[in-house]
């Protein structure tokens, strides 16, 4: 781990799925505090690239690096990306089975050893964060999607990571719901946390993006700041897409 | 009609709906009511009213009577319970099944959940039983293996059974989904095999074929060899039940427990197994009664169980008549035992979806 490299460095990145390739040589470079929005239509393989970097998919060709440490078969540096790469999902997948605030606390307390009575300090000040520290003593599955969602964000915040993916963390929500957890997500970006977010929230992407980044088939088709990007897309794809999305 | 309260009266409609709605549904509710009355006032008669209780009482008094002569469980109970185990030393066997029931029913209970309580209690009680009924030590009589008989050999059996096979259908569980190929296969192999051999085929080949193949360190005794057959058999089937829990648990929980960094045992132990578990129970608690029921069949290799040793209690002159009162008596201890299962089992599921309920 080292801080002053970039925090994730993608080289000619391949996945194949038997003979479907889902990725095609990807080259993506993403610095320490960065905000990227990754967008493009279903099946273009934007989340199959933020799962190769804290590896729940295995890539089968090209390089990943995340603060120089080369992702590889050593297991050691997958669970060393792991602890620093936090995640939150579409489907959120809190764990059921434990309250809101075991949720938060299990990571921290069993991979960074952190004592009881401080994992859950920390775990309160990340509720409060999202706004819903009077759930922390109640089971996922009496919160709304909104809250459960938040609360995935606390979660992944509670073992203070480097870097947090969100892999369209708003699809599943009801209408109602998305901007409480946009919200959330507009704060984190704010406080310069790096973030990598494939959505479709193209409002979000405006308003905290660095970077946009269309992907389609596979591949990187075009890459810029939020304000070319959506004023003057070059590729005729991307403004298909664009108007598909934007259009009504 | 004035005095019923509201919820009353609720219950009452809905009795009349349920069971006397229709034409049809009054004649199934009558007849139902006739049969089930005939039957209890046969047991009744049967057990109780037409039944001998004096302790003392022989075959000829009994036979006076139409009912049931318990004086045979009054003279006979202790060969029932203990088997052929020594005479004398049969309070061993008594306190021995206490040590079992206490230390069972102390592991049901939330409070004792921890692998060091657990593991302390049930080191505990298995040397206590052991030193009890093999005795050899602190002034024991020593009892071999082969006179144990009775409710203790049931318990030792059916307990030695889940404490092995237990955690083996978990381990092998966990191998049938493992990410080699080769392990995954060659676990799925053995599971299939196990489960196509009969159990009384493997009781034989434990109890007699075994000591032919191993090498006599390891033969061991019959008891212990029995035991471990059962064991495997328990295991082969707890583990496909175990599997289909695991497949009821969606993807994204070890998905999000992988991105949050935590390795391999911690992530089964805290995450995966547990819901598993939730979602196995049922078909988990039958598989446990099986398993209780299925202790009787070591007789065939020469253990006399409960049930064979209810076989020995009647089968002197004197009570050959009164196979009916002792297969009831048996048949109560064995209900005693399944039924509490049962409950315990029902708590269980109670007490796992309580949190989890939309409020």
């Amino acid at each position: 781990m080292d801080l002053t490299a970039p925090a994730i460095e993608i080289r000619n990145l391949d996945k194949y799925y038997g003979a479907f390739q889902a990725l095609r040589g990807i080259d993506l470079r993403v610095a320490r505090g960065e905000r990227v929005v990754i967008c493009g239509p279903s099946g273009s393989g934007k989340s199959t690239m933020i799962r190769c970097i804290n590896q729940l998919e295995e890539h089968d060709g090209g390089e990943i690096r995340v603060f120089g440490t080369l992702l590889d078969d050593n297991l050691g540096s997958i669970d060393e990306i792991r602890r620093e790469v936090g995640m939150v999902f579409q489907q959120f997948n809190l764990f059921p089975h434990m309250t809101v605030l075991e949720n938060c606390t299990l990571a921290p307390m069993l991979v960074r050893r952190t004592p009881r009575t401080e994992a859950e300090a920390v775990a309160m000040r990340y509720l409060e964060k999202v706004r819903i520290p009077d759930q922390a003593g109640k089971y996922p599955g009496q919160l709304s999607g909104g809250q459960q969602q938040r609360v995935a964000i606390a979660r992944a915040l509670c073992m203070q990571p480097e870097i947090l993916l969100f892999d369209e963390p708003t699809s599943a929500l009801d209408p109602e719901m998305i901007a409480e957890v946009l919200d959330v997500m507009v704060t984190l970006a704010q406080e310069g946390m790096t973030m990598v977010c494939v959505t479709h929230e193209m409002g979000f992407a405006r308003k905290v993006a660095d970077r946009v980044i269309f992907m389609d088939n596979g591949e990187i088709i075009e890459e810029a700041p939020p304000g070319e990007f959506f004023d003057a897309p070059k590729s005729e794809r991307t403004r298909l897409f664009l108007s598909q999305v934007l259009g009504h | 009609m004035t005095a019923i309260p509201l919820a009353r009266q609720g219950r009452l409609r809905r009795l009349r709906k349920d069971f006397f709605g229709s034409t049809a549904s009054t004649m199934m509710t009558l007849a139902s009511v006739a049969v089930i009355l005939a039957l209890l006032r046969w047991v009744l008669n049967w057990a109780v009213l037409n039944a001998t209780f004096s302790a003392s009482a022989t075959q000829a008094v009994c036979a006076e009577r139409s009912g049931a002569c318990w004086a045979v469980i009054a003279a006979r109970w202790r060969v029932i319970l203990f088997g052929i185990y020594p005479y004398e030393e049969q309070w061993r066997s008594a306190l021995a099944c206490a040590v079992v029931v206490v230390v069972i029913v102390l592991s049901c209970l939330p409070r004792f959940w921890s692998f060091g309580r657990l593991a302390l209690t049930w080191g505990f009680g298995a040397a206590i039983f052991y030193i009890l009924m093999r005795g050899g030590v602190l002034g024991l009589v020593r009892v071999n293996e082969q006179q144990w008989g009775g409710l203790p050999l049931t318990l030792f059996i059916f307990v030695a059974t889940g404490v092995i096979g237990m955690p083996l259908a978990i381990v092998l569980a966990l191998m049938r989904r493992s990410e080699l190929p080769v392990v995954a296969r060659v676990t799925g192999w053995i599971i299939d095999t196990i489960r196509s051999l009969p159990l009384l085929s493997i009781l034989f080949t434990c109890a007699i074929v075994l000591p032919f193949m191993l090498p006599g360190f390891l033969v061991g005794e019959k008891l212990y060899r029995v035991v471990f057959g059962i064991a495997l058999f328990f295991a082969a089937y707890q583990a496909e039940i175990i599997r289909g829990g695991f497949q009821g648990v969606p993807r994204g929980q070890e998905e999000a427990a992988k991105a949050l960094g935590l390795p391999y045992w911690p992530r089964m132990a805290r995450i995966v197994l547990p819901q598993a578990f939730r979602l196995a129970l049922p078909a988990t608690i039958n598989q446990f009664v099986i398993a209780f029921m299925e202790t009787s069949l070591v007789v065939v290799v020469g253990f006399v169980e409960l049930l064979a040793a209810g076989n020995t209690a009647y089968h002197t002159g004197e009570w050959k008549f009164a196979y009916i009162e002792v297969y009831a008596f048996v048949a109560a201890i064995y209900f005693a035992f399944v039924f509490g299962l049962s409950r315990y089992g029902a708590y269980l599921e109670a007490r796992m979806s309580a949190g989890q309920r939309k409020e």
